[in-house]
């Protein structure tokens, strides 16, 4: 391999920064380079072409590999001798000829205007048309230089369309399950609630006993569960984060735990074995069913709009007493009675009620002291009702052109 | 349950229309949740929460019905006219397990003719979704959605002895129930037996040896109390579900056994021509009482945030059947009926008084949380990760945690969690790693023509542990396949290469306070070797990416190359978010500095970086390669063979002075030194 045959095809964008001349040198005053009379103001202005020549010259050999390159490398040729400020022309006049001692001004005057009018040769929509576009580096070196210049192409500025649709980058999304989690979030979040989690295998303690649904009783049936063995389960709700919060932090407690839950449930479009759940609980002094009321009526108006009407009717869950299902009234009829609200006019969206005095008790909680609400939705219902999605299936599918709608 | 609205009115008058008596009978937490014409009736559909077997019946329902609307509930008054012949004559009974059978009464009716049921009868059944059998069968069911208490009918003549007896069955005592089922009966199962073998399992279903038939002329009924946890047992162990189970598992009346038996007796003997013989066997060894409750009226207003006045909480537990006793100012003495076993505690009472006084009539207010000053940093870290990876173009996945063992086995040697009681086998496991859950999401996209993709689950990871929980630990999975960019009119598309991974997991890892994170070349199983490498940090592996290898592609009929990057979410939790802070930007332009090097294929561009970051050159900016190409991509005899053209270009900025030709070339050459050092050769540099 001959050094210097190799040597010359080595792409280096700052082909003048190997010349003679050094740019380092308009950084500087004609005083301080010791130039004195017009003949070296006349040499040092023809290095300071020959130079601009070697660089426009070493671009139009090299060429460059498609439009974005040569694009690119104009720009920065003459960003580099016409820009305004810092580029090579600008400094000479700063350093040079703003700074020349009267007598020499009117020679440097003169050089530099030359120099000017020299430089518009790196005028970017002419280089543009002079510098061709190659398939690169080495597939040259490869094919020799024989077609060079066969790839110039002409900027067609007047031939472009710019009804043609704009380059659109791709670009990511939110799954809408956890869209409708953040927006939960941050409404309560706003009400100074914090957010808690744990764990989605749980033993049969925190996810049933700790809540008050003991092994002998019906009310379990309702939870259909995946078992790991007798004493572990895949948690059916996130309810169980409501005593390990409790445990560890004790009262007042406001708090959120949003979350993945599971059940042995057979997959149609309205049920889904894993399914996220978003569980709220707030426990202090003087905590009573007014404050369930109006907090969730206030959350329901946040998420579904403020002219949505709440209905809270008796229900029972094992961990709340009283108990409550939340409604609202329904979107797809405003209430006149339809399909989707079996004819009542309202659709339910949560389970709720006043912590079980058993949970507190079960939290390390006095319920005699304190008192709490607590209620828990289901993520992928509401995220159904709010863009009006037939089928759960679609959440868990990873479909892009569902993914692609949020 | 099926309610008719004829039958309701048996017990209690109706003010309202359907309409309205469905609306208010949500209101009071009985979730009627449709009704239709059935002839001159109307039946509701009415789901009854577990905690209200008071309610599977239409007293029950009319008993709330009164209550709601102030009006009066029919009492029961049913009198047997017994013939002279005593029952107990006739028959004999005995509780061997008092404390699993608390009440046993039967009624002897003697000359039966068994027959169809006239058609008023056979019709309000199957308004109710009960299907006709006999007169005698039929009345057990009639009254059991009458009264809400399950009875069962013994062809008398047909047990040995003329005697029941209520106790275990022996382990391996066979029975053959009503629906022709052979059952073997376990110790914790309690029968009815007459004096040789079981007739029952009590309180879910009849034995066939019994049971009323053409030639029955003689019926013992029963009507008892079983303890509800002895008949669910029962029920779940012989997979039974019947409609005298889910009363009794829920908790039956007590008191309404006699009363139902009565009931029952006086239609057998009407619509079957029988007589009833004097007298009720009735074995109830411990009577039961329930015990009082006190209710304070401050603890009303505690929970409910309301003053309910005295008469109005006294009128609603009085007409729910409860007995209230004021106590001074205090509040009240009050007995629930054995009716409502899911009663036994003061909050019990004020949700009673809560439903009946109106869920709308009590008082709303927004209680915001105290002030608090911590921020959710876990939250703030996950929101800034998805940011990252949203602007970067991937949409997120949820996909199910639960896969199959053997193909999670393909991905870690971590053992999953495996289920007791899955749903099929593809999901019979709570997945260990989540690699496959990313590959079939992958596919399922390619399946559907969508090629080009970008997708990042931000989930959990789950591995069994030989005491407690499993463990469950975050992961980050990065997926992808196709372009970067789709080709378009404008521009030609952009296939995505492991660099492409790798930077977007630089850009996540970017944003954490994590030092001395390197990168090396790594390949477990299920990536191509050669085309993986993996992200060091301070505690070990941070992230592991790399192509999908080319046996698992083809397993599962992959087209295109898939990418995929696991990052160790719970290490990124643990670290800090990059504290931003402004770095002026210099002034001085920078000087940049080109080396053409021939390096031999083997040598990491990361020693080279690392050798002149080691130099410490105060003013070097950045250090990029431009360029790089192995001995096979150019034409022979280029670069020798096994070596790769390497071109890097470095950047030197001050930034408090313009930097002097002399220094950067001083630098280069200590670049230069160092680079020769590690055998780069250097061809040029400019």
């Amino acid at each position: 391999m001959s050094g210097s045959e190799t040597e010359n095809r080595i792409p280096s964008r700052k082909a003048g920064t190997r010349s003679g001349m050094s740019i380092d040198k308009v950084q500087k005053t004609l005083k301080d380079l010791r130039v004195k009379t017009p003949e070296e103001i006349g040499e040092l202005f023809a290095e300071v072409s020959a130079l601009l020549d070697r660089e426009r010259q070493t671009l139009i050999e090299r060429g460059a590999a498609d439009e974005d390159e040569r694009a690119r490398k104009v720009k920065e040729l003459r960003d580099r001798w016409l820009a305004r400020k810092g580029g090579v022309v600008s400094l000479i006049d700063e350093n040079w000829l703003k700074q020349a001692q009267k007598e020499l001004k009117p020679a440097v005057g003169r050089a530099f205007n030359d120099l000017r009018r020299h430089a518009v040769a790196v005028d970017a929509e002419r280089l543009l048309e002079d510098v061709p576009v190659r398939r690169g580096a080495w597939a040259r070196a490869a094919e020799g230089t024989a077609h060079a210049g066969e790839a110039r192409l002409p900027v067609a500025a007047r031939h472009l369309d710019v009804t043609l649709p704009g380059h659109r980058r791709p670009l990511g999304s939110i799954h809408p399950v956890t869209q409708v989690m953040r927006e939960i979030e941050d409404i309560f979040l706003g009400l100074g609630f914090s957010i808690e989690s744990g764990p989605e295998i749980e033993s049969v303690y925190y996810n049933f006993d700790a809540l008050n649904i003991p092994e002998s009783h019906p009310a379990r049936d309702d939870w259909d569960t995946l078992y790991v063995n007798s004493e572990t389960v895949l948690r059916t709700h996130t309810s169980p984060v409501q005593i390990r919060a409790m445990e560890k932090h004790g009262a007042p407690l406001y708090i959120l735990c949003p979350g993945k839950a599971y059940r042995h449930d057979n997959p149609d479009s309205t049920h889904a074995t894993m399914f996220h759940q978003v569980e709220g609980l707030a426990v202090d002094k003087d905590i009573s069913f007014a404050d369930l009321k109006g907090t969730l009526d206030y959350f329901a108006k946040k998420f579904f709009g403020d002219t949505i009407k709440t209905n809270l009717s008796p229900s029972f869950f094992p961990f709340t007493e009283p108990s409550g299902e939340l409604a609202i009234n329904c979107v797809f009829c405003g209430g006149e009675g339809c399909r989707v609200c079996k004819e009542s006019g309202w659709v339910e969206v949560m389970g709720c009620g006043m912590v079980h005095p058993e949970v507190l008790r079960h939290g390390g909680i006095d319920p005699e002291r304190y008192s709490g609400w607590a209620f828990g939705l289901g993520v992928e219902r509401f995220a159904m009702m709010k863009y009006d999605i037939n089928d759960i299936q679609l959440f868990h599918q990873g479909d892009v052109r569902f993914l692609e709608q949020f | 349950m099926k309610v008719s609205l004829n039958w309701l009115k048996e017990f209690v008058e109706l003010p309202v229309d359907a309409r309205r008596l469905k609306a208010d009978l949500v209101s009071i937490g009985l979730n009627a949740e449709s009704f239709q014409a059935a002839g001159e009736d109307v039946v509701f559909e009415v789901e009854v929460t577990s905690n209200r077997p008071d309610c599977l019946s239409h007293y029950g329902i009319a008993r709330e019905v009164s209550a709601l609307y102030r009006k009066r509930l029919a009492p029961l008054e049913f009198t047997c006219k017994g013939i002279s012949a005593l029952a107990s004559g006739e028959a004999a009974i005995e509780i061997l397990n008092p404390e699993l059978c608390a009440r046993y009464c039967g009624r002897v009716v003697r000359g039966v003719e068994v027959k169809p049921s006239p058609e008023w009868l056979v019709r309000r059944l199957e308004a109710v979704g009960q299907r006709p059998i006999n007169n005698v069968a039929d009345i057990t069911n009639y009254v059991l959605m009458e009264l809400g208490h399950p009875l069962h009918a013994f062809d008398l003549m047909r047990l040995e002895e003329h005697k029941v007896v209520v106790r275990s069955a022996r382990p391996g005592e066979q029975l053959r129930t009503l629906d022709g089922v052979n059952r073997t009966l376990a110790a914790s199962d309690l029968v009815i037996a007459d004096s040789r073998r079981p007739i029952a399992l009590a309180g879910v279903m009849g034995g066939e040896d019994s049971e009323i038939s053409d030639r029955t002329h003689t019926v013992l009924l029963e009507s008892a109390w079983f303890d509800p946890a002895t008949v669910r047992r029962t029920s779940k162990a012989h997979g039974l579900h019947t409609e005298a189970s889910h009363r009794f598992e829920r908790g039956a009346d007590i008191e309404m056994a006699p009363i139902a038996l009565d009931r029952a007796a006086i239609l057998i003997a009407q619509l079957g021509n029988g007589e009833i013989l004097r007298g009720a066997i009735d074995v109830y060894p411990v009577p039961r009482r329930r015990t009082h409750i006190d209710l304070r009226r401050k603890e009303i207003h505690r929970i409910l945030g309301e003053e309910v006045l005295w008469e109005e909480v006294e009128r609603i537990l009085r007409a729910l059947g409860f007995k209230v006793e004021r106590r001074g100012t205090e509040g009240w003495r009050v007995t629930p009926p054995m009716a409502r076993l899911d009663v036994d505690r003061e909050v019990d009472l004020i949700e009673e008084v809560a439903r009946h006084y109106g869920y709308n009539r009590l008082p709303a207010r927004v209680r915001p949380a105290p002030p608090r000053l911590a921020t959710d940093e876990a939250r703030e870290k996950e929101l800034r990760i998805s940011d990252t990876l949203v602007a970067l173009g991937y949409r997120e996945i949820i996909p199910p945690a639960m896969v199959d063992p053997d193909e999670n086995a393909r991905f870690t040697d971590c053992p999953p969690v495996v289920l007791e009681n899955p749903l099929s086998q593809d999901a019979s496991a709570m997945r260990s790693s989540a690699v496959p859950s990313m590959i079939h999401t992958v596919k399922w996209n390619l399946d559907r023509y969508r090629n080009d993709l970008r997708l990042f689950e931000m989930g959990k990871v789950y591995s069994a542990k030989q005491k407690g929980l499993p463990d469950e630990r975050r992961v980050l999975v990065l997926g992808a396949t196709g372009n970067r960019e789709p080709g378009t009119v404008h521009r030609k598309k952009m296939e995505i290469s492991i660099f492409d991974l790798k930077g977007d997991v630089e850009q996540v890892l970017s944003d954490f306070d994590l030092p001395g994170v390197s990168f090396e070349p790594f390949s477990i199983g299920y990536l191509e070797e050669r085309v993986a490498g993996r992200f060091i940090g301070a505690g070990g592996a941070l992230a592991t990416l790399g192509r999908l290898n080319e046996g698992l592609a083809r397993g599962y009929k992959l087209r295109q190359a898939v990418w995929v990057a696991e990052v160790d979410l719970d290490a990124l939790l643990r670290a800090r978010l990059n504290q931003k802070s402004f770095k002026p930007i210099s002034k001085y332009p920078a000087i940049e500095r080109d080396f053409s090097l021939v390096v031999l294929c083997d040598t990491a561009y990361g020693k080279l970086e690392e050798a002149i970051r080691g130099l410490r050159i105060e003013d070097l900016e950045s250090i990029k390669p431009i360029e790089r190409r192995s001995s096979d991509e150019l034409p022979d005899g280029t670069i020798p063979a096994g070596h790769a053209s390497l071109l890097l270009r470095i950047t030197f900025q001050s930034p408090t002075r313009t930097l002097a030709g002399d220094e950067v070339e001083l630098q280069s050459r200590r670049i230069v030194d160092a680079l020769k050092s590690l055998g780069v050769q250097i061809r040029a540099q400019g």
